[in-house]
């Protein structure tokens, strides 16, 4: 979309705690309507970073504009396109869902319908329940609903689903892929590789204060092309007996381990080889390298660790 | 915007049983209790007029009243919003941020109001005790000069406490005290002269004296007292101004 000016692009990012860099050069471009995970371990500067495109923080260095103003100096205009949820905060509990939504509505220019919002955090059961008494999942829904109400172009997310039960994920991720059908920009930083892939567009992994790694999860999981076969090795044979395969195979625990980048070659010569001794390969699976097993390799072990 | 969110405050105030509690009922409580016991007693003015003790106990309990809503209950209330997030996150919309401020004020002052009003009718249809039509001006004027220096020194408190868990010890901490030495609980006649004069530069006795000249209009009108709290409202706005700040003081 080379038209099209970024929803958010940032060149340089700095932001110094004492001689301490968090943010160490961050270079980023959010494309419009896109969802864009912001990856990275505890520490990795991902809530600096997001603070400063809110315009919570002032940045060191860098060039930053969100939705084409300097979140440093944009004013209420500029607010009222963004929808935010932080990380900590809680709808105050005394109020309901519907009350809650009309007073945040009362904030903005424009702000959609409140039934609308409601129905689009799936929250129709509880609008006249109080906050305070919704699951945790519930009022984290509320929370998006209020970063929902001023119809906002852009919407920052900083670990919305941390601490929720499965159930309540898997509704909270059916409430984001109903905003980018709405055709909004998603910011959504996580720690959770399942969320990222289930979600994003896009993945962006931060790690010592910069982007590590940048792409579709497709792309990323490409970074590491090895798919692994596994098999128990059959009673009566050795590890030396196998076929020669495209990388020699280790075993672990009664396991033998192939990481492959020619899978079907290997695993076609490993069949034909059981087969014509008549053995079974028990517990033989093909897997690609999940989303997290790439994170754990660009985010590093630790977080601070060097690269 | 003010009056939603005006409206937002005053229900989440209403449904939060302990604040409802100690601020609009333990005062009536507290008067109506204090009207049993020592309402019939008659009290020498300094002056040398002798007046009924349930006379001069509805102003000082009015006093407490607006006190509790807009000290202690909006110290409590902003420092809460300001811990649990809410300011922040507010802050991250087009609103303005006096909104939030003028939201907690005006919410004070109707519930400062609703307070003066209940003691008001109750002092009145209770307890026999009037004031003069010509003197409701001032007394009008007094509450709402004193409501909103006790805003101010309230904002100051929340700007200066640390956490949701330490507001309301640290309010009382401060506010019961003064209430003792202040002409609430005990007459300030029977109080030691140091102590008197101790808590006659301070916020709450002169509040007091405002609100009961209309009541016991023996002496010339309290301007002094209502210029002293007027200035502490003032230097409670100062250091609030200096020192407060929209986001959680941790993390």
């Amino acid at each position: 979309m080379p038209d099209v000016p970024p929803a958010i692009s940032v060149t340089g990012l700095v932001k110094r705690y004492g001689d301490h860099a968090v943010v160490d050069g961050l270079d980023l471009e959010v494309h419009p309507g896109e969802v864009l995970a912001f990856l990275g371990r505890n520490g990795a500067g991902k809530t600096t970073t997001t603070e400063i495109l809110e315009g919570y923080r002032q940045r060191d260095a860098g060039e930053v504009l969100v939705l084409g103003e300097d979140p440093a100096t944009a004013g209420a205009e500029w607010r009222a396109k963004l929808g935010i949820v932080l990380q900590e905060s809680r709808p105050l509990g005394a109020l309901t869902v519907r009350e809650t939504l009309r007073l945040y509505a009362s904030y903005f220019p424009h702000p959609r319908p409140v039934a609308e919002v409601i129905g689009l955090v799936g929250l129709e059961e509880q609008t006249d329940q109080r906050a305070g008494r919704l699951s945790g999942g519930q009022q984290r829904r509320l929370d998006v609903g209020v970063a929902l109400i001023g119809n906002p172009e852009l919407v920052f997310l900083d670990e919305p689903t941390t601490g929720f039960d499965p159930d309540a994920r898997r509704q909270f991720w059916d409430v984001i892929s109903g905003l980018r059908d709405l055709g909004t920009t998603v910011f959504l930083t996580t720690h959770y590789m399942d969320e990222a892939q289930v979600l994003a567009d896009r993945v962006a992994v931060m790690r010592d204060g910069r982007i590590a790694a940048l792409g579709t999860p497709a792309e990323l999981q490409a970074l590491r092309g090895d798919v692994e076969i596994t098999f128990a090795l059959p009673a009566g044979t050795t590890l030396t007996e196998l076929p020669t395969l495209s990388k020699a195979p280790t075993q672990r625990a009664g396991e033998v381990h192939v990481e492959t980048t020619a899978p079907t070659a290997d695993l076609a010569a490993l069949c034909t080889w059981a087969e014509g001794r008549g053995l079974e390969l028990e517990g033989l699976t093909v897997e690609r390298p999940t989303l997290e097993d790439v994170f754990l390799a660009i985010a590093g072990d630790h977080a601070g660790d060097a690269a | 915007m003010l009056r939603e969110q005006v409206r937002a405050d005053l229900l989440a105030f209403s449904r939060r049983p302990e604040t409802l509690f100690f601020t609009v009922f333990l005062p009536v409580i507290f008067l109506v209790l204090f009207e049993a016991i020592f309402g019939g007693q008659s009290v020498t003015l300094s002056g040398g007029q002798t007046v009924q003790q349930s006379t001069l106990q509805v102003p000082a309990f009015m006093t407490m009243g607006i006190i509790s809503a807009s000290f202690v209950a909006l110290a409590i209330t902003v420092v809460n919003r300001r811990e649990t997030g809410t300011f922040k996150r507010v802050r991250g919309t087009p609103a303005p941020a006096w909104i939030l401020i003028a939201g907690q004020v005006v919410t004070s002052l109707v519930i400062g109001l609703f307070m003066v009003l209940v003691m008001l009718v109750l002092g009145r249809l209770a307890y026999g005790v009037r004031v003069e039509l010509s003197h409701l001006p001032w007394l009008i004027g007094g509450v709402l000069i004193g409501a909103a220096a006790f805003s101010c020194l309230g904002m100051m408190l929340a700007a200066i406490t640390p956490s949701t868990e330490a507001a309301p010890p640290l309010a009382n901490v401060v506010v019961l005290p003064l209430y003792f030495i202040s002409g609430v609980f005990v007459p300030v006649d029977s109080l030691p002269t140091w102590l008197g004069n101790v808590a006659s530069v301070l916020p709450v006795a002169p509040l007091v004296k405002v609100l009961s000249w209309p009541y016991v209009p023996t002496t010339s009108t309290p301007w002094t007292s209502l210029g002293l709290v007027a200035v502490w409202g003032a230097i409670g706005l100062i250091i609030a101004s200096w020192r407060f700040r929209w986001t959680p003081r941790r993390g």
